[in-house]
């Protein structure tokens, strides 16, 4: 059974067409890249799987379970998390309650247990203090120290991508969607979030969507390209093939003129 | 510990301050304003969970109150002051039974019906519940509208409220706008007031450091974030409306208490308009600013009162002839050393000229009957709140305290937020591409490590 299995999905914005008959499946454990040229319908469907919007025909499935109806905090707590293509942090919170915040949905305590701190809660809160720790140590000391306590206004936008790649995980999902994990970082941070990624899966186990203009990190983890262009999926395999494809060069380059 | 014990030590003192002072003679006015602050502190505290903390514009923080005004009231008068309006009612059985005496004697609990206090906190408790029934009717219907939309349908809700006992329907209850006199007003002393304001101090800034406060906060930060992160938006909305209206109610059932009467009146619209107002002083989303808010707008109402006298002409003339050279001084020195380029510009020097012309005047003019004329200025203290308001919003939009709370950290430290030496080169070491070649070419972590 396919984690993640998309079938003849279909979404339209007024007359756009900006997802059509898309279907998709992602096995365990894979790491999944979706490109495509800009407004080929790529954030839309990561819209749809996270319940931002409803399809208007087809299905989502997660782990066998039909997901698609149900709202966006509802499949964050089946596992799916995401990250945004223009970060939605909580921008005046400090980094550490950013990434408590994604871990309330999993609090068992009521609001009148946290208010009386009875000890079920305080060692709820302590838990999450250390998967907080735990998921931000993925990229090394620097948001670990005095950076946990800073608001995030005063974080870097390379910081402030890795806070948001901790937040989602820190959901407890299995599935994590990146939308465009390395935009806005230089060929250096570029290099060191692709390895990053790689540990999410290698080390952190979890399975990975993102979406990507920079080539040479698609190409670098990939299991598996998915190709979009005007909302269809146009192409679909490894890097090599895919990059290859006549159909892409055409989506991406426009067609000869003979 | 530390902390705590500090924490102990500074209520006590307020305790023994505030025992001192009824013990004192001459101190009534000062008591009264000290109740004034604790039970609007309360409003304050609950309508900053609504507006400051989760981030919607809610208008009718009045109703709520009102519903803990009236209940409290209903719930304490005595029969002889409530018979006149009751006899009114339709049914026998409801004019009889409706009584909180009756109900907690048939219970067994004559100490209770026979003690003014106890039977005054569980009037109050009754009084928080029945506004928070309220806070969830308006709260669950508002959940699907945002921002104006939303304010104004709240806003109408509290209309509603407010103007609901004037409904004949309900008249028999509520004696329609005339409203009810006679609440027993021994059970409302400073200590009740101050008691449920400690609770409530205390309730909320547990709620605010807890991950429920957190969600809240997410929410107010980015409602499609926070929904995206696992967050039930519907459920943690209704629970602030719900918390935030009971605790309204109970401030309500304190004001009723006080005053020892109600009507509609008692709390309109200007109810919330003062608790926005004070709230937006101290900082949205700060409890401790909520409280330093309320203190504000209460001094100024209660001893304000100066600037509404009869004086003569002169003095009003002099005083805006210094209102505007002060404000010529003060702005000069605020761009003289905040400001990268200190240039004072030509609105101030319009500010000077005016105050200067209004200061000849006055003096030229001194003995002209226009100038010794007696005149009084009502509304001033409205006046004075709004230019308040207005400075507030110019120099610091944030409020006092924007969102930061009072702290014992906040006076002795450890700052947490601002790197050691250590970390700083720890730091600088990640992000310098010559000493760690994994890190980025350019400087990184520009991020404000002071
Ligand atoms: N809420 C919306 N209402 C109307 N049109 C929308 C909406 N969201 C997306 N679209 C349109 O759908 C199309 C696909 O948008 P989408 O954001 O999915 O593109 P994308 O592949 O993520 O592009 P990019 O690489 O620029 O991020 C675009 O034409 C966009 O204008
Ligand atoms: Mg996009």
């Amino acid at each position: 059974m396919p984690l993640l299995e998309l079938r003849n999905l279909y979404k339209s914005f007024g007359g756009l067409q900006a997802i059509s008959n898309v279907s998709l499946t992602v096995e365990e454990g894979e790491i999944v890249s979706i490109i495509g040229p800009n407004g080929a319908g790529k954030s839309t469907l990561f819209n749809l799987i996270t319940g931002v919007y409803k399809p208007d025909r087809g299905d989502i499935f997660f782990e066998g379970q039909r997901i698609n109806g149900l709202s966006p905090d509802q499949v964050t707590k089946r596992g799916i998390a995401r990250t945004f293509q223009n970060l939605r942090l909580f921008t005046h919170l400090t980094v550490l309650e950013n990434v408590l915040i994604p871990q309330h949905h999993r609090l068992k305590s009521g609001w009148l247990g946290a208010v009386l701190r009875t000890p079920a809660y305080l060692r709820e809160e302590e838990k999450m203090r250390e998967v907080a720790l735990e998921k931000l140590s993925f990229f090394g000391p620097r948001l670990m120290s005095f950076r946990l306590h800073q608001p995030v206004y005063v974080l870097s936008y390379a910081n402030r991508r890795r806070t948001e790649m901790a937040r989602a995980m820190a959901t407890g999902a299995k599935l994590l969607l990146l939308d465009e994990p390395s935009a806005g970082m230089n060929p250096k941070e570029t290099k060191e979030i692709t390895q990053i990624i790689r540990r999410f899966r290698d080390e952190g186990g979890y399975t990975i969507v993102l979406v990507e203009h920079k080539m040479n990190l698609v190409g670098e983890i990939s299991d598996r390209v998915v190709v979009l262009d005007y909302g269809e999926k146009i192409a679909e395999g490894n890097y090599h093939d895919v990059v290859n494809d006549p159909k892409v060069i055409e989506a991406y380059l426009g067609r000869r003129e003979e | 510990m530390r902390n705590h014990l500090l924490t102990l030590a500074t209520v006590g003192l307020v305790t023994l301050g505030l025992y001192l002072l009824t013990q004192m003679d001459g101190t009534s006015g000062l008591l009264s304003a000290l109740r004034l602050i604790f039970i609007w502190g309360i409003a304050a505290i609950s309508l900053n969970l609504i507006n400051g903390q989760l981030g919607i514009l809610s208008l009718g923080h009045h109703g709520f109150m009102l519903v803990g005004g009236y209940v409290t009231a209903l719930l304490m008068l005595p029969e002889k002051e409530r018979r006149p309006f009751r006899t009114r009612l339709l049914s026998d059985w409801a004019r009889d039974n409706l009584d909180l005496d009756k109900w907690l004697r048939g219970l067994g609990l004559d100490f209770i019906a026979n003690s003014i206090d106890l039977k005054f906190i569980i009037a109050l408790f009754i009084a928080g519940l029945a506004a928070a029934l309220l806070g969830v009717l308006v709260g669950a219907p508002s959940l699907r509208l945002k921002g104006d939309y939303l304010a104004i349908v709240t806003f109408g809700f509290g209309e509603i409220i407010r103007l609901l006992p004037n409904a004949p329907e309900v008249a028999a209850f509520t004696n329609g706008p005339l409203g009810i006199k006679g609440i027993p007003g021994d059970a409302g002393t400073i200590w009740w007031t101050f008691f449920a304001f400690l609770f409530v101090l205390w309730f909320f800034t547990r709620l605010k450091f807890s991950s429920y406060g957190r969600a809240f906060e997410g929410i107010r930060e980015d409602e499609i974030a926070a929904e995206a992160m696992g967050v039930n938006l519907a459920y943690h909305k209704v629970l602030a409306f719900t918390i935030s209206a009971f605790f309204a109610g109970v401030a309500g059932g304190l004001y009723a208490s006080y005053l020892q009467s109600v009507d509609t009146q008692t709390f309109n619209f200007f109810v919330t308009f003062f608790l926005l107002v004070a709230i937006s002083l101290g900082g949205l989303g700060s409890i401790t600013g909520a409280v330093i808010g309320t203190a504000v707008v209460v001094l100024v109402r209660n001893y304000g009162g100066f600037l509404e006298q009869p004086y003569p002409a002169w003095v009003g003339y002099l005083s805006g002839a210094l209102l505007m050279l002060g404000a010529f001084a003060f702005s000069a020195y605020i761009r003289k050393t905040r400001r990268l380029r200190p240039v004072i510009e030509t609105k101030h020097y319009i500010f000077g000229a005016i105050g200067l012309a209004l200061l000849l005047v006055t003096v030229f003019f001194r003995n002209e009957p226009w100038m010794t004329q007696t005149v009084q200025f009502f509304g001033m203290r409205k006046i004075l709140l709004a230019v308040i308001l207005i400075l507030i919003m110019i120099y610091r939009r944030e409020g006092v305290m924007g969102r930061a709370e009072f702290s014992w950290k906040l006076i002795f430290g450890p700052r947490e937020d601002i790197p050691s030496e250590e970390q700083r080169k720890q730091d600088a070491w990640l992000s310098n591409p010559e000493l760690n070649p994994g890190a980025s070419e350019t400087k990184e972590d520009d991020d404000a490590s002071a």
